[in-house]
């Protein structure tokens, strides 16, 4: 079983094209005593077609993350270094008006937490047609028409006669399922899906990765699915970045990674996921400690603190993200693992 | 994020009713609420139908029966010139309703634009909007008022004179308006900066809700997002300081006409009505006493209503 990520086919080779590539983001926030870092120098890519899960402790910068490529910071925080290519254009770069159309048009957001991101003073009708009268250039009745498809398409009961609801009038879930809806207004290329089920019930979270699984075979999007619950993305991912205090420290196809995870960090996290799904803790029990604070982040790897098998070396060089799987498919930032997968 | 989440429950809840219902429902039960609202209803029933139905002409002078006591024939008694009074007390609360809702009007309409601008954008626009706001607050009231008044009251007044002598249009020889509008206007400018630093507080807390960033990440522009998702989920505290402001704006008027920059004679306010009894209280307290009583009535009936809508709009806060 070692090799079954080597086996695995990649997504047809040939067609392999990258639709996101976040080159060394490095995002800052401003503190009382200067800025501190919190993502450290990120590098992440998503393919056409492909769908990627990135999980980590709370914390560690994957809202962040996502929130900066589109430049959706709030204040004191910003991006310092680092580029975001979305099909070949620098969102960082880009006009206020360009980017305007890849957000909402071309990339679309599903955000953590369904009862306060939705307008509470708006009908969800509306808060449904907004983009597609702004990107699309639809008339208010199109628009509505589409919003009712659209509740149809994520499987929310008697969808038309929804659209005039405010959003306190939905449950959880059905409002998380109206986000989705939103998110996908526009048939974006990308769905950033950013915790979408935690604060959902164990059966709807199972519902809700099911159904955009299907609308993603369905629509052919690339998705971004961070979570804190590496089982329950287990089905849907083709590859995931494990984050760890702002950097990605493995990378690799789904399969490799549950086969043999080779960051101390990622093992930990694997080692945890009984507890984690009986209780909505984010902590991760087995391995002790707790992850750096923005400002205090070790000189070495970040991770050193924590680990059981730290050496000298990591306290003092920062591990890059190597290659350890056939065709470099299987990354992992760790002086320890890189050794031993070489010596294997 | 600083966010309050609406609800900490993640179980299925499904409020039955809609939030504004619910807050009727939180106001119906507070008594004082319910008799401000009640007041309320019937000053704006009396400032709109009152004029119609009153007993004389608040103009007419019966000059035989001048500063008589209250009576069956004249509720509130006779004024010096013999007009009575309880008539003129009712035309008063249409003036004093158009004082109100003007004054108020135009003070919302600067102090919302301004605070919603400076919370949303922030940055030097605003460093002026508060700066303006503090610079405002920081004269005094009456100080300002009086100013603008005397600075400006005679010189339209012949520039008027000076139309009509030239054009010999009857417009210009109608004086009322122009007192009006120095009322108004010179209140509208005192009042504004409240609204403008409530609104600007509310748009503060609103930007960093979860659903500005997702209305954002939808690519829609600033200015939908400040008018459709920031500034109709700032309006319930501002309905709470607009019913206070409209009390307020009306004591606001009494306090000018008192120091004879109010509403001009023969037009009623309870202000002017005030001013005038308060010389002759000693003998003839009637006239003083009818109309500012109604003004307390008024004002502290829009006041109780305010609160109630506070409680009644913060469901946290209410008991
Ligand atoms: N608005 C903010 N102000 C100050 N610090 C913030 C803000 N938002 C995030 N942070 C800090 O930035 C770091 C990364 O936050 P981020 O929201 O990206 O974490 P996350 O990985 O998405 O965590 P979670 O799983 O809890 O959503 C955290 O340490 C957090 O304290
Ligand atoms: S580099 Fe060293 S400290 Fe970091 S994860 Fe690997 S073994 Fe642990
Ligand atoms: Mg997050």
């Amino acid at each position: 079983m070692m090799m079954a990520s080597d086996i695995r086919p990649e997504p047809t080779p040939k067609a392999r094209e990258r639709l996101l590539d976040v080159k060394g983001l490095t995002i800052e926030i401003e503190t009382r005593n200067g800025p501190a870092t919190i993502v450290d120098g990120i590098d992440l890519h998503v393919d056409k077609g492909e769908t990627l899960g990135i999980v980590g402790e709370s914390g560690c910068g994957k809202s962040l993350t996502m929130l900066s490529m589109m430049r959706l910071l709030p204040n004191k925080i910003r991006v310092t270094k680092g580029e975001a290519n979305f099909g070949g254009r620098d969102l960082q770069k880009m006009s206020n008006a360009d980017l305007r159309k890849v957000r909402g048009g071309e990339v679309g957001f599903i955000f953590q937490d369904p009862m306060t991101s939705l307008n509470p003073v708006m009908r969800i009708g509306q808060q449904l047609a907004e983009p597609l009268i702004y990107h699309r250039g639809m008339t208010k009745a199109e628009a509505r028409k589409r919003a009712g498809e659209l509740l149809k398409l994520v499987g929310i009961p008697g969808a038309e006669d929804r659209l005039d609801a405010y959003p306190h009038e939905l449950s959880g879930g059905m409002r998380q399922r109206v986000m989705i809806a939103i998110g996908l207004a526009c048939n974006p290329q990308l769905l950033i899906a950013d915790e979408p089920t935690t604060a959902l019930d164990v059966t709807i979270q199972a519902q809700i990765v099911d159904l955009v699984k299907e609308l993603r075979d369905k629509l052919g999007m690339s998705v971004v699915w961070i979570t804190h619950d590496l089982a329950l993305i287990a089905g849907l991912v083709d590859r995931i970045n494990v984050l760890y205090a702002g950097t990605v420290v493995e990378d690799a196809p789904v399969d490799a990674l549950f086969d043999n995870p080779s960051h101390p960090y990622t093992q930990g996290l694997l080692a945890s996921i009984p507890k984690l799904t009986d209780e909505r803790s984010t902590r991760l029990s087995s391995i002790g400690g707790t992850p750096p604070e923005p400002g205090r982040r070790p000189k070495g790897c970040p991770f050193a603190p924590r680990c059981p098998l730290a050496e000298q070396v990591c306290h003092e060089r920062v591990p890059s993200l190597e290659g350890v799987g056939q065709a470099g498919a299987h990354r992992v930032a760790c002086f320890v693992a890189q050794r031993k997968l070489e010596a294997a | 994020m600083s966010v309050v989440p609406m609800t900490n429950n993640t179980v299925e809840i499904e409020p039955p009713v809609s939030l504004w219902r619910d807050a009727w429902h939180r106001l119906r039960r507070n008594r004082l609420a319910v008799f401000g609202l009640a007041v309320v209803v019937i000053l704006a029933f009396t400032a709109v139908f009152g004029p119609y139905l009153t007993p004389y002409d608040f103009l007419s002078q019966d000059l035989n029966s001048r500063n008589m006591a209250p009576s069956l024939t004249h509720f509130f008694g006779t004024d010096d010139l013999g007009r009575d009074v309880f008539s003129r007390v009712i035309y008063g609360t249409r003036t004093a309703f158009l004082v109100a809702i003007v004054v108020t009007f135009i003070a919302v309409l600067i102090g919302v634009t301004l605070g919603a601008l400076a919370g949303f954008f922030g940055g030097w626009l605003d460093r002026i909007v508060m700066w303006l706001t503090d610079m405002t607050m920081s004269i005094p009231n009456l100080l300002l008022v009086v100013v603008i008044n005397a600075s400006l009251k005679t010189p339209i007044a012949s520039w008027m004179e000076s139309r009509y002598l030239a054009t010999l249009n009857p417009f210009y020889r109608e004086t009322i308006w122009v007192d009006f509008l120095l009322v108004f206007g010179s209140m509208a400018l005192i009042s504004w900066p409240p609204y403008a630093r409530l609104v600007r507080a509310q748009v503060l807390s609103i930007r960093s809700r979860p659903y500005i960033t997702a209305a954002q990440a939808l690519g829609l522009t600033n200015r939908i997002i400040l008018m459709r998702y920031v500034v109709p989920n700032a309006l319930g505290p501002l309905i709470v300081a607009v019913s206070a402001g409209l009390g307020t704006a009306m004591v606001l008027e009494s306090a000018f006409s008192f120091l004879g920059v109010g509403v001009n004679p023969p037009t009623p306010s309870w202000g002017n009505m005030i001013s005038d009894g308060l010389r002759v209280w000693q003998h003839y307290p009637h006239l003083l006493a009818a109309p500012a009583a109604v003004l307390g009535l008024a004002s502290v009936a829009f006041s109780f209503l305010g609160d109630g809508l506070n409680d009644a709009l913060n469901p946290r806060g209410a008991k």
